[in-house]
């Protein structure tokens, strides 16, 4: 099937662009942007980013893991100091947060990596540029043939700069 | 840098942190050797105590040295010797250094290069035949069976003769009791029943005739517990606050030299208060200066002078203890005589004052022998000298010429153990074993005779001094006992069971009755005389007898070098006391060097501004300025040659008494500033407690339940909580101290014996002087309760004394205090340090990792940091022989602290444990409670009510350190008593 | 579906229509990685030069001892532990400018959070250091981790040198993650427009960064995320520094007021150290264009704020002293000002409270060579800050028998010189690799100013 690239300045074209075509049923497409845009990440899915669950996870198995690990090791060897009970709460609450924000912040990175398909790679979409790490947009969406002018026609009168097939 | 090691390697890797990791694991492997023939005296592991005597100084102490696997490692009293009953000195503790010390000569020298004895025997044997004539044997007192051999060679060989020469030779004293009771002995004080103590500087308590057995009696005198009232009061009567005069009540600050004519003014005017009937008494005090006229010649006020009149009148037993022989100038038999005479007046001969009914044995020859001597050999007349047991080249003024006359002498033979400046001079040195390896004995009074015995095989290739002088005198054909000196030892002791007898118990004590005597008709002969002064300058120089150097031999004992001196709290060098009035005028600060000239030479030492001292004079300490010796002089410190600090001696006049005794105290000394500025190790620099209650005291009003409004801060003293609960619930201990400051005189025994017990390292001068000292137990001196004052300078010292009048030195013992709750446990991010079942707050040297932590949050300073690796660098020669192997030793980079002495509280352990029942009390002896000589220390279990650990605490006096700020201490602390206030009030 | 893509070699990535005409953010902001400066040379040499004479002072204490340090009891800790503390403090801006300014969403930060963040790191990175050039046996600092082994030890939770080990470590990792993800689309602009291994790397770097939506809305996620961890943290960190002494019992140190107090010292010396940074790399590099002025003044308000804030603690801290009625407080206290290290105590009273007063006038504010001379007397009364936190307490606490002096040792000034080193050597490599400037932020901006849109 054939893959359309088109390129756009203004990001609020592109999430135009976008909402239509989904509205008409074209669910194969991706944008490339220089820079986050909020409308363009909604148009194309809605749903909140999966992330914050690595988040919420991480963070309580960070806490779980702090108070834990120090209340474990203090009573496997019990030792007295200072008078204080072997294994008192208080001074455990630092090393608790601790983790539980170290945690939270490693599995936050993990989401990113997973979400966001994060990998060391040299190959990149064939439709993927510089100029998308400049200052333009790109959508690219795959379509049956005989979609093809339609989605052309429409891309080029929501203001594409210019629309060309991919290559395949 | 060195050839890699292990250590050095670790350390390295620890660089890079992933190979550390890897190398922390990488500890070698030793072997452990067993015995191949067990012998049967050893059991590894447990100590093996003899019996011997001490020789550090005059007074004999008896000795315990504990073995272990054949090397002595720690000393102790001997609790059944009559003279020190048990305790030690500090100079006593360190002794055991001398024999694994790198000083010592490993064999015979001759004209610089080893050899072997045979030769250097006959070397000496031909010298002596050439001329035995010119034959002189120079050396101290060896107790009298060695005395005895080298007697009976010096006569029978025909040899000029010997004379017996100590620095402090206290002719002075034997001559003035000679005088006034007609015998030329030395009198024994016994303070135990005195309720009123004059101390005309004679130091009884650090440098007197028999410190030990002097501080035990006088803190007797002074038991509170015994004495609701307080007993003894002590006056101090001197130029200078001493540590003794630092105990004082009062002090009365009389010029230099002037004790005499003060005493002797005393006594009259005490015999006019209360009749005397002795008509020898009256006509000896009858020439005696008034009260006024003393007053003026000492230059003190007359009615602190009067009050001391009405004390002695009402007082019921006076112990008048005269000069020590440093500070007795020209006229030292007259004051000798004044006091014995006062002691007379106050009837306390034959209880307070002991006279012997017969002369001293083999008593050191007054000085002007020694001048003899000095004067035959400068006109050649002396081929041989041998000394012995002597320093004279270092001890000598200069100005007898002593060095000169060396030059002229044929041979000079040295019997020397350690190296030191008459060694080095000599051709011949046949080294003399030390104490610990040789046969001997002492009889330090009539009755109680001390025995010595080896406690280790000869380390080195020496010879006993009495071997060397039978050979000779064979060599001579003279009849000598057969046998060696061990033989002859074992005869005068009876031989046979006796002998063994005596090795067991470590000598035979049958105190003779040693007693009342009364004054000679012509006492008064030895009267009148005053103190001459030679030279010019303005102040009067004092050479004090230091309280660990004696005359001089302690300073090549490391120990005394580094634990400081009790009043100044300075180690390592001289220094110049010099009043803070005196300090102005020459515009001299703490550390500014000042040049001390007399006529006869000068030195340069930094000054030391304070206020216990006379306007008038300037005081050093005797006993540093060798220019030989590892630590002595400044070799150890990379400048062999180079002397540590300066030698009085260099100053003095070879001057002498009216019957020929060395007078020390003789010259004037002008002070000039020489510009430069000197750091000195100052181990303490402020005594100002800021009102802090770390050193507390309480007036006996207050003890009596009254009020008293002269004393500020807190005096009825609550106990915040009960100490006995800081540990395990189930644990039948909770180890605690018991610190009674009341008995303590600040003589640092405990500091010694703490050093040789647990392998404290010595940190050597250029560390101390950064505070770096490792002891785990210091002693604090302050004066009085403190105010907020002070503390801004960068060059600060200690401020506060003032001259005469109330006394308010306050001594305190600072060690680990144990905490039940332990701002160091809760910081130490590894539990290096943590609270055992038992209370102990232990530290585990292999866990630290060296943060520090705990060092800064310890309120009581008492951590101490290996800033680098003194456990594996600082035991030169074979010190670390005597290194205790139930004690680690602690590395590079880890933090360390008193333990409670927790080898020995392991020790007790195991047979309680075999016998299935609890420690009992007293059976954990520490090392600082075990040497106390006043027993102001007492470990026991908190836990145990009938412990005397609990049952010395006295509610009224005790207290704890910082209390406030609720550390919950393991020691407790009882307060000094203030014996002044009430004494006005009455 | 989409069908295999060809097989585009990472050199053809390059390849875009020849009329493509690159953006002028881009190549502004990636033109430093394009060249080497002379004077980035001769910095990084110097920096280079001092690192290494710092590791030979290291190498000389850790095998000779601690003793080589200037230590003299009763005070144990100095000049490690005063720098360490420093550092971390530095650190603290960075993360206050990229997370709770991110939380405020004050747009303002976009064109230094880059660099603060990366501040943020290389600062952590030299204060972890401190720590164990500080120990006394550098060899066994892996006893501080609790990790299993066979002596069955573990470590002292109670205690705050450890609840440090965790703070800092987890300051660092939090940091690192924090500026990476930011760097991730920037990484991809450098790669999309440089070759041969430097695009090699860049592309492993960015793994495989394009824009996607996808890829967007992850990212916008995890900043939030990572700010909204990251805000608390940097908060915790400091205070827990502070318990270091608060939790001690020493008079100058037991205080409650040292958490915040801590805290605003480190933004006040942090947003100091972000000027004295970015003020020459801006003109090194020519981006007057991006940091202007405007964010140098917006700096320097906050600058003035904190200085307020710790002027107040100090403040407070002499009247509680004086109001608890504890003698030993006063004195303490009574020395700092006027005891032996009097000359420190005012240095650091000068320059933190009186010297930040000139920040009232907007010409001050605004007139860039004075901000400069002003941030580096503030990072040098910080530092003495610290010096007179832990040398005068510890020097006269409670037993005056004990009381005595300390004098940093030429090891010591070595080790402290040597660690500006590394922090600048860090910091110039990465401008000469790394865009200085949060490009992609940037770009939101502009875009946003050009056509306008939501928000």
């Amino acid at each position: 099937m054939p893959t359309l690239l088109s390129v756009f300045d203004r990001p609020q074209d592109v999430a135009a662009v976008v909402t239509k075509l989904k509205g008409r049923g074209f669910n194969d497409l991706e944008t490339y942007s220089p820079a986050p845009f909020e409308e363009i990440e909604d148009a194309v899915d809605p749903r909140p980013s999966p992330v914050r669950l690595f988040t919420l996870i991480g963070g309580l198995a960070g806490v779980v893991t702090g108070f834990a690990m120090q209340i474990w090791m203090s009573l496997d060897w019990p030792l007295k100091i200072a008078g204080k009970p072997y294994a008192s709460i208080p001074p455990y609450v630092i090393i608790g947060f601790e983790l539980t924000i170290l945690f939270g912040g490693l599995l936050t990175l993990v989401g990113l990596l997973f979400v966001g398909r994060l990998y060391p790679r040299f190959r990149l979409d064939p439709a993927y540029s510089m100029r998308f790490s400049a200052e333009e947009f790109g959508i690219v969406v795959t379509c049956k043939d005989r979609d093809v002018s339609e989605v052309d026609a429409l891309m080029r009168s929501n203001s594409a700069k210019e629309v060309s097939l991919v290559d395949a | 840098m060195p050839d890699l090691d292990r250590r050095d390697f670790l350390k390295l890797v620890g660089l890079g942190a992933g190979t550390a990791t890897a190398a922390g694991c990488s500890d070698p492997i030793e072997k452990l050797v067993p015995y191949v023939v067990q012998p049967e005296e050893i059991t590894p592991g447990i100590a093996t105590v003899y019996a011997s005597t001490c020789r550090e100084c005059e007074a004999a102490c008896g000795l315990h040295v504990s073995t272990r696997e054949g090397r002595p490692i720690k000393l102790e009293g001997n609790p059944e010797h009559p003279i020190n009953r048990g305790r030690l000195c500090a100079r006593g503790q360190v002794g055991i250094g001398r024999t694994y010390h790198p000083d010592r000569y490993e064999g015979p020298r001759a004209d610089g290069q080893a050899t072997t004895w045979d030769d250097a025997e006959a070397r000496l044997l031909a010298a002596v035949q050439a001329n035995p004539g010119g034959t002189w044997v120079l050396g101290a007192s060896r107790g009298p069976t060695i005395d005895g051999i080298i007697d009976a060679v010096v006569a029978g060989g025909g040899l000029g003769g010997r004379v017996v020469y100590q620095p402090f030779d206290g002719s002075a004293l034997r001559a003035a009791t000679e005088a006034v009771f007609g015998v030329a002995a030395t009198p024994q004080f016994d303070l135990s029943g005195a309720d009123l103590v004059l101390d005309f500087d004679s130091g009884f308590l650090d440098t007197g005739l028999s410190p030990v057995e002097n501080a035990a009696q006088f803190a007797a005198a002074r038991d509170i517990a015994r004495h609701p009232d307080g007993g003894a009061r002590l006056v101090t009567i001197g130029p200078r606050l001493t540590m003794t005069g630092s105990n004082a009540e009062s002090w009365i600050p009389a010029a230099a030299g002037s004790e005499g004519a003060l005493a002797l003014a005393l006594a009259r005017a005490v015999a006019s208060k209360r009749g005397v009937v002795d008509a020898a008494l009256d006509a000896a005090i009858a020439k005696a200066p008034a009260l006024s006229a003393a007053a003026t010649a000492a230059d003190v006020d007359l009615a602190s002078l009067e009050q001391l009149v009405d004390a002695i009148a009402h007082a019921h037993a006076v112990v008048a203890l005269p000069p020590n022989p440093a500070a007795a100038g020209t006229n030292a038999v007259a004051a000798n005589a004044a006091v014995l005479l006062l002691n007379a007046v106050a009837g306390s001969v034959g209880s307070g004052v002991k006279i012997p009914r017969g002369p001293d044995p083999r008593a050191a020859a007054p000085y002007a022998e020694v001048q003899a001597l000095v004067d035959a050999m400068n006109a050649g007349q002396v081929s041989v000298l041998i000394v012995h047991d002597a320093n004279p080249q270092y001890s000598l003024p200069s100005a007898s010429g002593f060095s000169a006359a060396l030059e002229k002498v044929g041979l000079v033979a040295s019997l020397a153990s350690l190296v030191d400046e008459t060694s080095v001079e000599a051709a011949l040195v046949l080294p003399d074993h030390t104490p610990l390896e040789s046969w001997g004995d002492a009889e330090p009074r009539a009755g109680v005779r001390s025995l010595v015995q080896p406690t280790i095989r000869p380390l080195h290739d020496t010879r006993a001094i009495g071997d060397v002088f039978l050979v000779l005198g064979r060599g001579l054909g003279v009849s000598v006992p057969s046998g060696t000196t061990r033989d002859i030892v074992a005869a005068n002791w009876g031989g046979g069971a006796s002998f063994r007898a005596a090795l067991v118990r470590g000598g035979s004590f049958s105190e003779s009755s040693a007693g009342h005597a009364s004054v000679e008709t012509g006492a008064a002969g030895a009267i009148g005389a005053a103190s001459q002064f030679s030279g010019s300058g303005d102040y009067t120089l004092i050479a004090y007898p230091h309280s660990y150097l004696g005359d001089g031999s302690g300073a090549a004992l490391p120990w005394m070098q580094e634990i400081p001196d009790p009043v100044t709290k300075l180690s390592w060098r001289s220094w110049a006391e010099i009043s803070k009035t005196t300090a102005e005028r020459l515009g001299v600060k703490f550390g500014d060097v000042v040049r001390i000239d007399t006529g006869n030479g000068a030195i340069e030492a930094p000054v030391y501004p304070r206020g216990g001292i006379r306007d008038d004079a300037v005081a050093v300490a005797i006993g540093q300025g060798h220019t030989v010796g590892h630590y002595a002089s400044m070799a150890g410190d990379g400048s062999p040659g180079v002397a540590r600090g300066a030698n009085v001696a260099a100053l003095l006049p070879a001057a002498t008494d009216e019957g020929g005794g060395r007078a020390w105290l003789a010259t004037r000394a002008s002070l000039t500033k020489s510009g430069a500025f000197q750091r000195v190790a100052l181990s303490q620099w402020f005594d100002n407690q800021r009102g802090r209650g770390l050193a507390r005291q309480v007036s006996l009003l207050a003890l009596a339940g009254g009020h008293d409004d002269d004393h500020e801060g807190p005096h009825v003293i609550e106990q915040p909580f009960e100490r006995a609960n800081d540990a395990a619930p189930g644990d039948p201990y909770r180890w605690g101290l018991t610190i009674d400051n009341d008995r303590c005189t600040g003589c640092s025994a405990c500091i010694a014996a703490c050093y040789v017990e647990n392998n404290v390292p010595i940190v050597g001068e250029t560390n101390a002087i950064k505070h770096r000292e490792m002891n785990w137990i210091r002693i604090e001196r302050y004066i009085g309760d403190g105010d907020t004052e002070g503390g801004e300078e960068r060059r600060p010292h200690p401020d506060r004394e003032v001259l005469g009048g109330e006394v308010d030195v306050r001594f305190a013992a600072m060690l680990c205090q144990h905490c039940g709750s332990a701002p160091c446990e809760s910081v130490c991010p590894v539990i290096a340090t943590y609270h055992t079942p038992d209370g102990l707050n232990a530290m585990i040297y292999n866990r630290c990792v060296g943060t520090r932590y705990c060092a800064n949050n310890c309120v009581y300073k008492v951590r101490r940091f290996n800033y680098f690796d003194y456990g594996y660098d600082n035991w030169p020669g074979l010190l670390s022989l005597m290194l205790n192997p139930d004690v680690t030793v602690r590395g590079q980079g880890v933090m360390e602290k008193c333990s409670f002495c927790v080898q020995r509280i392991q020790l007790a352990r195991q047979p309680a444990k075999d016998e299935g029942r609890d420690i009992r009390d007293g059976e954990i002896v520490t090392a600082c409670q075990q040497s106390c000589p006043t027993d102001a220390i007492t470990f026991g279990n908190t836990r145990d009510a009938k412990a005397a650990v609990n049952t010395r605490v006295d509610e009224r006096r005790s207290y704890y350190s910082l209390h406030m700020l609720n550390t919950r201490p393991g020691i407790t602390y009882l307060a000094q008593v203030k014996r002044v206030s009430e004494e006005s009030h009455s | 579906m989409t069908p295999p893509p060809p097989a585009t070699a990472v050199a053809d990535m390059a390849q875009s229509s020849p009329a493509f005409q690159d953006s002028k953010i881009n190549r502004d902001i990636l033109n430093p990685t394009r060249y080497v400066s002379l004077p980035w040379l001769g910095l990084l040499l110097l920096a280079v030069l001092g690192v290494g004479q710092a590791v030979f002072s290291l190498g000389y204490q850790t095998y000779v001892g601690l003793g080589v340090a200037g230590y003299q009891a009763p005070v144990f800790w100095a000049v490690y532990i005063i720098t360490f503390v420093f550092w971390i403090g530095i650190g603290h801006a960075g993360t206050l400018i990229s997370a709770i300014l991110f939380l405020f969403r004050a747009k303002w930060r976009n064109a230094i959070n880059r660099g603060a963040e990366a501040m943020t790191v290389f600062a952590v990175l030299t204060a972890a250091l401190f720590p164990l050039i500080h120990i006394g046996r550098l060899w066994k600092f892996y006893f501080l981790i609790p990790y299993p082994n066979q002596r069955g030890l573990w470590v002292n939770f109670k205690s705050p040198l450890l609840w440090d080990v965790f703070a800092i470590n987890t300051y660092m990792t939090i940091s690192i993650v924090f500026f990476y993800v930011g760097l991730i689309p920037d990484i991809a602009v450098a790669r999309d427009r440089s070759t041969g291994l430097k695009r090699v790397i860049y592309a492993i770097l960015c793994l495989g960064w394009q824009g996607t939506s996808g890829q967007w809305k992850a990212h916008t996620r995890t900043v939030l995320h990572l700010s909204g961890l990251a805000t608390p943290l940097v908060l915790s960190v400091h205070s827990v520094v502070s318990w270091d002494f608060a939790m001690s019992i020493i008079p100058g140190w037991h205080a409650t007021i040292f958490a915040p107090y801590f805290v605003a010292g480190a933004i006040f010396g942090g947003f100091a150290m972000v000027l004295t940074v970015m003020i020459p790399s801006r003109r090194i590099f020519g981006l007057e264009a991006y940091i202007t002025d405007y964010h140098f003044e917006n700096m320097s308000r906050f600058i003035l704020f904190t200085s307020w804030i710790v002027g107040y603690a100090y403040g407070m801290e002499y009247f509680i002293a004086w109001y608890s009625g504890v003698e030993a407080e006063q004195t303490s206290f009574f020395l700092r000002a006027f005891g032996p290290y009097w000359v420190s105590t005012w240095i650091m009273i000068s320059a933190n409270c009186i010297f930040p007063q000139l920040l009232w006038f907007k010409k001050l504010r605004t007139h860039v060579p004075t901000l400069f001379v002003l941030s580096v007397i503030i990072n040098i009364g910080m530092w003495f800050e610290r010096y007179v936190i832990i040398i005068t307490s510890t020097s006269r606490d409670f037993i005056p028998g004990a009381w005595g002096l300390y004098i940093p040792s030429p090891v010591e000034l070595s080790i402290l010189a040597g660690s500006f080193c590394w922090f600048a050597m860090f910091f110039l490599l990465f401008i000469k690799f790394f865009p200085i400037i949060a490009i992609t932020e940037v770009k939101e901006l502009a875009i946003h100013e050009k056509y306008g849109g939501a928000h």
